[in-house]
């Protein structure tokens, strides 16, 4: 491991000072995306600074503001705590399923709801330092293009970067219309949109998301909704636990009758970020809740899908993935 | 003396308590004072030269007390046993991720990052990596075993036939991925070396290091107490072991070298990438008429080594037809090696998938079709028998299993958003024994007596020391608690390997043989006559013997070649396959097997239940993939290499058949810890057609597969 400058810090203002000071710094929270990294030589940060101490822990329910009703959670919060917490599995059960999809419980104890925005992508190409990987090294290719790419994306891909987020719990937010809060330096706070939070790749691969050098996430709000009951996250993978999604999706539907008043579709495994399936969201305005229209939704949003060599599967998943997370939304995962 | 038998008994394992208490002493378990640690680093091409070597800046780094490269490594012997090359004698490069470079350092993070700081430049050379481009250049494998076997006239059989099927099946490279990965401490005193190394195979392993050090193997001492499992990939040792001594004494010092997870994948071996083409041909009424089972594969460049996928098919069926042929195309891929079931669990899933495709076609039942093709005895050398329980596996299975319940015809069986499919397959491993020597040492104070039983026995967590301690328990008439067992060291009597299924029968057939004759050389010291045959411990007891001990070099019955030893098994499988998703799920697994005696139900039971796993595991979930560009593997850690994890693994049942067959041993031992995983894969795809309709033969089965 090269050597580096370990940094605790106990409060928002101190640990943004020491990233203003040292652009080579990093922030480490429960380390298990930063830390295994580092091991394979991928980040080489000079200086870690320790925020698990920052008391941005807890998930509470916003009282005041235009969130009021929704709940509002800490950047250091474990994510099996956040998954657990009751507002949550009552509120935003969506949330906590995508949570429990994700990892394994040795992990989730660990990891914190920041590190798991910023956690950064699986691909082997990332991994493996003697490849070539533009999110890595800029300018040195793309090993993935050309390459193995099964796991990769099928929308909004450039021919710089084919990576997809690994994330389960940023879906189910996406998906959630959740707002990222974070503060630099300076000591502002910004609200970042989730949809705006990541990015797609374009030029930059080596850019994940919007996040300012030296910004910390402070905490996730996530607005009242009135699909609590009808929402469901469905995980498609090669094993049963511990495996990253080849699709998954979260899906929301709001009733008016047995019409859709309107649907919160967010897919993962698919794109740089997680992808907001607006064309299907469109398209089920007004709908009958029906399998028919389901698929038609997830047909419509498949239609933009642009394929690798080996990930063409992901469309026709796609299509029954989305249809499937929609009719187990209907009765919440109970059917 | 103890009149309870302990042989057959589900007793716990002796070696549990240190296991969970976690004092059980792994290689890299020993505190040695003064040890520096060492890391390899590897080769970023698959095939050419390394043209420039600057070491500079990691001989600087802090810490670092050597760097060992092709350039400095002492003159190693390429030819002394040790597998897959990588021993630093050369510039050239094989495959990707060779290794071509140690360093040594006070600790192992310094270790770590100086290996970064090694600048290598490559003159590179044309890679052969992609398995499809380059299978039509195999060729025949040197190896006599590998030669075309020919039976009959298999081509007419087939073209004449009324019933018949074709089909290509793959099985992709896998990785042994043992929990504990390969890892070494090596130390000097004078020209002596001590290895403490997994080593499923003590002597093996001592005579490779020494062999290809330069030195004699008295002068190396291999210590394997417990073994974070091998599955083959510790059978044969690879090259981090001799580079570890070879780092100790440049040193001077201790080295402790262990593998990371991701340098397993080209360090140890691996299993071979197989496309296997069977044929078969039947009679309306379902008697097979021709058999062929084609396999095409890959080997290192310099080195080949063919799994024998086409085992099952010379001893499982009845035909008097049959071809079995290998091909192998040299490709810079790491030299592939023994996997658990080697050859008859991918072999296996090949001819079982094709007998289920085949008993489709003619609407046999696919029990009943096998059991018409049952043979009287080995079609492939007319030996007979030593005993076979394929049918009595079949029927008893079929029965527990609630068989009864399957549909002919896919897709009848629903439950909410899955098919359901039920899939049987059979498989059979050979049943050896071998050479293996082993000092049994008596002490006594007053009444109580016990016993030290030595041998380089191996124990990969399978329960060894348990049996011996059985073993040695019954036949002394010693309580087990009075009983040490000193195995996995180099310096006791030398001994068979944990390996193809002969650990326990060698072990334990020793064990007893050594016991036995420590009893008629403890009854001839007496000079008395007994009525019933006194036991080793009552005779040191009644003789007054304070300390007595004998050694037995135990050899397998001379007539056990005459016979067709095996184990066999049939395998039943319940899957549930998600319509939507194509996940799969296998909530329940049967399998049963004929092993002979079983030595101990509860090690035996694990073992089955971990050759089960292993085998759910080759149909749905694990593979390792290549770059066809450069030869990397891009499934290069447990994330992306996929092990069953618990949640995939549902109840797993396991029978054994009540057998005795004293042919192929003494105590008719015949070996478990290979069989478990034969026919398992061929079981699940078997019920994967069943449920679905959809043949898969391509494995493993993800739910791309299945949409
Ligand atoms: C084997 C394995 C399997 C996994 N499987 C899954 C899976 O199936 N689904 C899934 O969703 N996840 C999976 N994960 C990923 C896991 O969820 C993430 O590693 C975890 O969420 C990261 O959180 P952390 O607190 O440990 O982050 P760290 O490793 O501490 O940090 C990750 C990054 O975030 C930055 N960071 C952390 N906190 C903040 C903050 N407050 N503000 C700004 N930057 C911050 C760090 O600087 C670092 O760059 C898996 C991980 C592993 C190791
Ligand atoms: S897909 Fe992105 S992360 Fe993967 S190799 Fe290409 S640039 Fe790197």
């Amino acid at each position: 491991m090269r050597p580096f400058i370990y940094t605790p810090t106990s409060t928002v203002s101190a640990a943004t000072q020491k990233l203003k000071a040292n652009p080579h710094a990093k922030y480490l929270a429960g380390g298990t995306n930063l830390l295994d990294l580092m091991k394979e030589d991928v980040e080489k940060p000079t200086e870690l600074v320790d925020i698990t101490r920052l008391v941005l822990t807890e998930v509470k329910a916003i009282t005041t503001g235009v969130n009021k009703g929704g709940i509002t959670i800490g950047a250091l919060g474990k994510n099996t705590d956040t998954a657990n917490h009751p507002l949550i599995r009552q509120n935003f059960p969506l949330l906590t399923q995508s949570i429990l999809a994700g990892a394994s419980a040795q992990i989730r104890n660990m990891a914190s709801n920041g590190g798991n925005l910023n956690q950064r992508t699986r691909c082997p190409y990332f991994y493996e330092t003697s490849m070539p990987c533009n999110k890595r090294e800029p300018g040195s290719g793309c090993g993935a293009l050309e390459g193995i790419n099964r796991m990769h994306a099928i929308f909004g891909w450039s021919q710089a970067c084919v990576a997809v987020h690994p994330s389960d719990m940023c879906v189910a937010l996406a998906a959630l219309d959740a707002v990222v809060k974070v503060q630099g330096a300076d000591g502002k706070e910004r609200s970042i949109p989730f949809t705006d939070y990541h990015r797609l790749p374009g030029d930059t691969p080596q850019k994940d998301n919007t996040l300012n050098p030296g910004e910390l996430i402070t905490s996730i709000e996530i607005p009242i909704n009135n699909f609590a009951n009808t929402s469901y996250y469905l995980k498609v993978r090669d094993r049963a636990s511990y495996a990253f999604a080849l699709i998954s999706v979260a899906a929301g539907v709001e009733l008016e009758g047995t019409r859709i008043k309107q649907a919160k579709i967010a897919l993962g495994g698919v794109a740089h970020k997680p992808w907001r399936a607006l064309e299907a969201e469109k398209f089920l305005i007004g709908k009958e809740a029906t399998e028919a229209n389901f698929k038609q939704a997830a047909e419509l949003e498949m239609k933009s899908a642009k394929p690798l060599e080996h990930n063409e599967f992901k469309i026709e998943l796609g299509k029954r993935a989305i249809t499937r997370a929609l009719m187990q939304a209907m009765t919440g995962g109970k059917a | 003396m103890s009149e309870v038998k302990n042989v057959g008994q589900a007793i716990n394992r002796i070696d549990g308590i240190v296991k969970v208490t976690g004092t059980a002493t792994y290689a890299t378990d020993y505190i040695l004072k003064n040890t520096a640690h060492a890391v390899i680093f590897k080769s970023t091409i698959a095939a050419g030269k390394i043209t420039k070597m600057d070491t500079t800046d990691a001989e600087k780094s802090a810490g670092v007390l050597a760097v060992i490269t092709h350039k400095n490594a002492p003159k190693l012997n390429a030819k002394g046993g040790i597998r897959g090359g990588a021993l630093l004698q050369s510039p050239d490069i094989e495959f990707y991720g060779q290794h071509i470079g140690v360093v040594v350092a006070e600790t192992f993070e310094q270790a770590r990052y100086a290996a970064k700081l090694v600048k290598v430049t490559y003159e590179k050379g044309e890679a052969k990596v992609d398995f499809a481009k380059h299978a039509k250049e195999a060729v025949l494998p040197k190896e006599e075993e590998k030669a075309d076997a020919i039976r009959g006239d298999v081509e007419s059989a087939f073209n004449n036939a009324e019933f018949k099927m074709e089909a290509v099946y793959e099985t992709p490279i896998e990785h042994h991925n043992p929990m504990e990965p390969h890892s070494t401490i090596a130390f000097w005193e004078g020209e002596k070396v001590t290895l403490y190394n997994g080593s499923q195979i003590v002597n093996g392993a001592q005579t490779a290091a020494a062999a290809t050090l330069n030195i004699k193997p008295e002068n190396v001492r291999i210590v394997t107490p417990h073994i974070g499992g091998g599955f083959g990939s510790k059978g044969g040792q690879w090259a981090n072991l001799v580079l570890t001594a070879v780092a100790a004494k440049t040193v001077n010092r201790p080295v402790k070298l262990a593998l990371t997870r991701q340098q397993m994948f080209n360090s140890v071996g691996l299993r071979q990438k197989n496309q296997q083409k069977i044929r078969l041909a039947a009679t309306k009424d379902g008697k097979l008429t021709a058999l062929a089972h084609e396999t095409t594969t890959h080997s290192a460049i310099n080195n080949e080594f063919v799994e024998p996928c086409g085992d099952c098919s010379k001893v499982m069926y009845e035909t008097p037809n049959s071809l079995i042929s290998y091909r192998v195309v040299p490709m810079n891929i790491i030299l592939p090696t023994y996997t658990r079931g080697p050859g008859k669990s991918t072999g296996s899933f090949a001819l079982e998938s094709a007998m289920d495709e085949l008993a489709y076609q003619l609407k046999i039942d696919p029990i009943e079709f096998r059991i018409k093709n049952e043979p009287a005895k080995d079609p492939s050398n007319g030996k007979p028998w030593s005993s076979r329980t394929t049918v009595q596996c079949l029927q008893e299975g079929a029965k527990a299993f609630g068989w009864e319940k399957r549909k002919m015809e896919p897709r009848q069986q629903e439950q909410g958003e899955y098919l359901i499919g039920y899939g049987v397959a059979c498989g059979s491993y050979p049943a050896r024994q071998r050479d293996t020597s082993a000092i049994v040492k008596l002490s006594r104070k007053g009444s109580d007596v016990k016993a030290t039983i030595e041998l380089a026995a191996s124990d990969l967590g399978t329960g060894t020391h348990t049996i011996i301690a059985q073993t040695a328990s019954d036949a002394l008439g010693i309580p087990i608690k009075n009983i040490t067992v000193h195995i996995g060291d180099s310096s006791l009597p030398p001994a068979a390997g944990s390996v193809g299924s002969v650990g326990a029968a060698s072990f334990a057939n020793a064990v007893n043989d050594a016991c036995n004759k420590i009893t008629d050389e403890l009854l001839a010291k007496s000079g008395k006559q007994f009525f019933a045959r006194p036991t080793a411990a009552s005779l040191m007891v009644s003789e007054n013997i304070a300390e007595f001990q004998t050694r037995m070099d135990a050899k397998p019955p001379a007539d056990a070649d005459q016979y067709s030893a095996h184990s066999f098994n049939a395998n039943f499988a319940e899957v549930w396959v998600n319509k939507y998703t194509g996940m799969v799920r296998v909530p329940r697994f049967l399998a049963v097997t004929g092993a002979g005696k079983i030595l101990n139900p509860k090690t035996a039971r694990s073992q089955i239940i971990g050759g089960c796993v292993w085998g759910i595991g080759m149909a749905l979930t694990e593979e390792s993939i290549l770059d066809p560009r450069w030869g990397n593997f891009v499934t290069r850690s447990l994330a992306e290499y996929h092990v069953p994890s618990n949640l995939d693994i549902g109840k797993i049942e396991t029978i054994f058949i009540n057998e005795i067959d004293t042919k192929p041993n003494t105590l008719g031992v015949k070996g478990i810890g290979e069989v478990g995983i034969v026919g398992v894969a061929g079981a699940v795809a078997n019920a994967i057609f069943n449920a679905t309709g959809k043949r898969v033969r391509e494995l493993p089965i993800t739910p791309d597969k299945l949409l």
